[in-house]
């Protein structure tokens, strides 16, 4: 009751400051008046019963003053005195509070620099409308591979699906990552392209046209696909992204209704898709219809998963029961079609759910929002070390306050209050430090297109986290000085007059117990950064077996309108591989369906005479689709039979090589040889191929340190229409550059080639964001041990600074010089020990955590556990060491007479 | 007011306060003059102190303010006792008297009761 009418006073007193001003004033003059005026109806002159009335009620001043106190009003005067007094105080001491806003302001820094990149990847709202009610439908693979749950699916699945579910109010899917070859406007009279600019390889997508539709995107201008564009002879309609509409095409809005070429067929522009139109991982600059022909429909088809289902959930359908609708489209598939459907699943997310997870960052942000966070740890830490230490300076200051008459709860408000100022400013000066942070972020993280389209930005979610750390900050550096001092004895303090005490023992003890944590958390954190970089570390120097040096590659995808069968496709490669041969230098040439180390996809095989088993129980390997001199040009190592030759071809029987570790896990290391296989993969009727030799392992560079079974089949047997070229040579690799392109465009001058590199290149681009994660690792790990160090040596120059009298005793009654230096050392030496063991037993289960958070990293790092906690123990000593030596300088009569 | 008047003991100023307005609505000049009729003039009230002690009392809920008008015909701030008020008087008047009552005692106590 009293309470609630307090505050309600409390909250019109803070609404209607001015208001209750004025009324004050109001009801004040009303009295004078009315005391005047009864003083006139007695017979006194009016100006002289006024003046008797001013004097009578006294200093109106003072009255308002303490109308206001008991108001309550004062509580936040009160505020506004406790900052000026921080801001104040903290101005007169320049030194401790540019440490302290330092220290914050680092830990700030790296804290909204790592969260800019949380907010680029994990809290960006996807584009369209009402993002939250668009489910993604991806298929779930039975055997265990890499993403397994964010497989595509078969086009007669998303046909059926579309049809038959009750949960969705439209359906769209989409092929996503498709190549398209774009050359110039047109042809010329003598059909050559008229754009002199090379054939570009440009990133598309095949789209269902209700696609848009049901994302909620509406073009920049133009328009969407209509529905019938994906027939047959209609569907030569493309959209344009903004960014490609400006870099292609000069921002010309009369591309509108022209034709572009693309794959060598003429396309018309039907829109151009607005700027912000932009979600990660997609990196799209062009649309065509997806069309579905009927092969499409056939039950082979049904091995194929190139799409992914984009659908718009009915008004009143959670994403569950979406979920429980697809798991039973999805069990009715696997009981009709049991051949190709065995086992594969569904898996129905938010559109936003789906990006994170397809992007798969969450692990990598999720460990370095850790590191940052103990980094800004132990930045507090030591920022409330040093307010505790001068606190047990300002005992005497805080003592003499309290006994006239300051409450506690004004004392620890007031310390509160330089908390928060230092957090503040730290807060600012790292919003302006994480400037230059974010900056250098966006220029580091383009080592792909998928990083390079998200855009990094200090956003307001930055910003707003910054203000929250700051504030939590705040409360963690200036709560625990707050209290202890709020706690102090008066009159102990008061008295406390001699400086000879080795002031406060509750307070060194505080402050020791918050360096030993620093130390604890520092070395946590150097442990689980040297795990991590050193797993990181291994898999990039892994021996891949095979050479990565002097390789060049390039990507090709033949299109369907020039290279219409098998025989075409075959020639290119025929035609492509004689023209690189020419090339000086070339040592071998080679075309292969996916390079070595980048990891193809797994297909499941049976072998003849063991029973057919459904598709989800039968083994699986690795397939590659390679040319004769493959193993040449890799410099894989032929270890049995033979190798592919220029007679494996389509009129002869099928063969294939595989590999050592395929002969050990699915032949049980039977003679390979002259064994039959059959692969499923897609195509016409699956064919029985003989093993005729056995190569080496290679490793697909990934975390899964462990040798995969993989399967070489000859690319004039099973014709391909996206593959690798690839060669090798005894020069710099990317000094062939032009001389490649050159020997294709003789071939194909309107086939572009798309990642021209050399194999180090590959490799470095398999790596991704991995070196970039080590280095942030590490320096967030150094910056701990620095921080770590800078509070070592602050508490103990502050101990022996507080102790020059005792040591000086000490010196003056015969201590020597190494004793003093003992007894100081001994003092960080034991915090160390104490955090080190504490941190270690904390970094114990980091390695497991770290296997089931990244796929399959193995980290074999035991040094570790040794070599951190000595450079710890060294970095610490250093700290002791420095203050340790002016203590033992301390001159005897000096410190005696020192008061 | 020539008469002799008595300083207000400490802490009284907001017993007497809430028992003037517990008898009708009343303004601050109202409250003053209430105070001084029915102590007769025997009271001293440092008027300055007066409102403070309104604000105070009003902050704690034990009387209300509303605006309204004076015999005069001006715009007054009334003040009238709240239900929480009307206890907070009875339970410091029962305080008071039970104070009174045993100083009273005391200082009638003659040296044989002792």
């Amino acid at each position: 009751m009293g309470m609630w009418s307090r505050i309600r006073s409390w909250m019109r007193a803070l609404a209607q400051r001015s208001r209750m001003e004025s009324e004050m004033d109001a009801e004040l003059r009303f009295h004078i008046e009315a005391f005047a005026e009864d003083l006139v109806s007695s017979g006194v002159s009016r100006q002289e019963a006024l003046r008797r009335a001013r004097i009578e009620f006294g200093g109106v001043e003072r009255a308002k003053e303490e109308c206001r106190e008991s108001r309550g009003v004062s509580l936040l005067d009160g505020l506004m005195q406790d900052f000026t007094f921080a801001a104040r105080t903290l101005s007169k001491s320049r030194g401790f509070a540019a440490i302290a806003v330092l220290t914050l302001a680092l830990g700030i820094a790296v804290n909204a620099t790592m969260f800019s990149l949380v907010s680029a990847f994990l809290l960006r709202r996807p584009p369209g409308r009402e993002p939250s009610r668009i489910a993604v439908i991806c298929g779930v693979n039975p055997v265990a591979t890499f993403q397994s749950d964010l497989q595509g699916i078969s086009v007669p699945n998303y046909l059926a699906w579309r049809k038959a579910n009750q949960v969705f109010a439209d359906l769209a899917a989409a092929d996503e990552y498709r190549t398209v070859s774009l050359t110039g406007q047109g042809l010329d009279a003598n059909g050559q392209p008229t754009s002199t600019g090379r054939p570009e390889a440009i990133r598309s997508a095949a789209i269902s046209p209700n696609y848009f539709r049901v994302l909620g995107v509406n073009p920049q201008f133009g328009r969407t696909f209509a529905d019938g564009e994906d027939q047959p002879g209609h569907e030569h309609v493309v959209l344009v992204s903004h960014q490609l509409w400006e870099r292609r095409f000069g921002s010309d809005p009369s591309l509108l209704g022209r034709t572009i070429r693309l794959d060598r067929e003429d396309y018309t522009v039907v829109g151009v898709m607005p700027t912000n139109f932009r979600m990660i991982g997609f990196i799209a600059q062009l649309w065509t219809p997806l069309v579905v022909t009927a092969a499409d429909q056939t039950e082979t088809a049904r091995k194929d998963r190139p799409l992914t289902a984009y659908a718009r959930l009915k008004p009143d359908v959670t994403v569950e029961q979406a979920r429980a609708e697809m798991a039973t489209l999805a069990h009715r598939a696997e009981q009709d079609f049991p051949q190709t459907e065995k086992g594969w699943g569904a898996a129905v997310r938010t559109l936003q759910d789906y990006l994170i997870a397809n992007f798969n960052v969450r692990g990598g942000l999720k460990v370095l929002m850790t590191a940052v966070g103990l980094v800004l740890m132990i930045a507090c830490a030591n920022v409330a070390g040093l307010l505790l230490a001068r606190a047990t300076g300002r005992r005497k200051e805080l003592a003499i306050r309290i006994s006239l008459g300051a409450g506690r709860l004004r004392i620890v408000r007031q310390l509160l209050a330089e908390g928060l100022v230092i957090a503040l400013l730290g807060g600012g000066a790292g919003l302006l430090l994480s400037y230059w942070g974010i900056n250098f972020v966006r220029a580091t993280m383009n080592f792909n297109e998928y990083i390079s389209s998200v855009p990094i930005n200090l956003d307001w979610n930055v910003a707003l986290f910054a203000l929250a750390i700051s504030v939590a900050s705040a409360a963690l550096c200036g709560l625990v000085p707050a209290l202890n001092a709020s706690r102090a004895d008066i009159n102990k303090n008061l008295k406390d007059e001699s400086r000879t005490a080795s002031a406060g023992r509750s307070h060194s003890r505080l402050r020791t117990a918050m360096v030993t944590a620093e130390i604890a958390l520092a070395l946590f954190l150097l442990v689980g950064s040297g795990l991590l970089i050193g797993g990181l570390s291994a898999i990039h120097h892994q021996n891949l077996g095979f050479r990565t040096d002097h390789l060049l590659t390039a990507a090709v995808t033949l299109d369907s309108t020039q290279y219409k069968d098998a025989a075409q496709q075959a020639a290119f490669v025929r035609n492509a591989l004689l023209r690189l041969g020419e090339i000086s230098n070339a040592e071998a040439v080679a075309a292969s369906s996916d390079l070595p180390a980048t990891g193809p996809g797994k297909v499941t095989f049976l072998i003849k005479g063991q029973p057919e088993l459904p598709a989800n129980q039968r083994l699986n390997t690795l397939d590659f689709v390679v040319t004769p001199e493959f193993f040449q040009a890799a410099g894989i190592p032929l270890l049995r039979g033979r190798e592919l030759t220029e007679r494996d071809d389509a009129s002869a029987q099928r063969v294939v090589v595989v590999n050592q570790e395929f002969v050990q896990r699915h032949l049980k290391g039977q003679e390979p040889l002259g064994k039959q296989i059959r692969l499923d993969v897609s195509g016409p009727s699956p064919e029985w191929s003989e093993i005729v030799g056995v190569v080496a392992n290679t490793k697909t560079y990934s975390e899964a340190a462990r040798e995969e079974p993989q399967v070489y089949e000859a690319m004039l047997q099973r014709p391909i229409a996206s593959f690798s070229l690839m060669l090798r040579t005894s020069s710099d690799p990317d000094s062939l550059i032009p001389a490649l392109r050159d020997a294709v465009a003789k071939v194909d001058a309107e086939l572009p080639l798309l990642r021209v590199m050399s194999m180090s290149a590959v490799i470095e681009g398999q790596a991704g964001a991995d070196p970039i994660f080590e280095r942030l690792l590490g320096s967030f790990a150094l910056l701990a041990l620095l921080l770590a160090a800078i509070g070592i040596y602050g508490l103990v120059a502050y101990s022996v600074s507080q102790r020059t009298h005792e040591i000086g005793i000490r010196v003056a009654l015969g201590a020597a010089s190494p004793q003093v230096l003992r007894m100081v050392l001994w003092e960080g030496l034991k915090m160390t020990a104490m955090g080190a063991a504490i941190g270690l037993l904390m970094a114990l289960p980091l390695p497991k955590a770290f296997e089931a958070m990244f796929y399959d990293l193995q980290i074999q790092e035991p040094g570790l556990y040794l070599i951190v906690p000595m450079a710890m123990a060294a970095v610490t000593m250093l700290a002791t060491y420095i203050p340790a030596r002016r203590a033992m300088r301390v001159d005897p009569m000096v410190a005696l007479r020192y008061e | 007011m020539d008469k002799k008047q008595m300083e207000l003991l400490q802490g009284t100023l907001d017993m007497l306060i809430l028992k003037a307005v517990s008898l009708g609505p009343l303004h601050g000049y109202g409250v003053l003059l209430r105070i001084q009729q029915i102590s007769k003039d025997r009271l001293e009230i440092q008027q300055g102190s007066l409102y403070p002690a309104l604000y105070r009392l009003e902050h704690q809920g034990w009387i209300a303010s509303e605006w309204g008008e004076s015999e005069n015909k001006r715009k007054a701030k009334y003040y009238r006792l709240t239900a929480a008020g009307k206890r907070k008087l009875q339970t410091e008047a029962e305080k008071w008297n039970r104070m009174a009552d045993v100083i009273a005692g005391i200082l009638q106590s003659t040296p044989e009761e002792v």
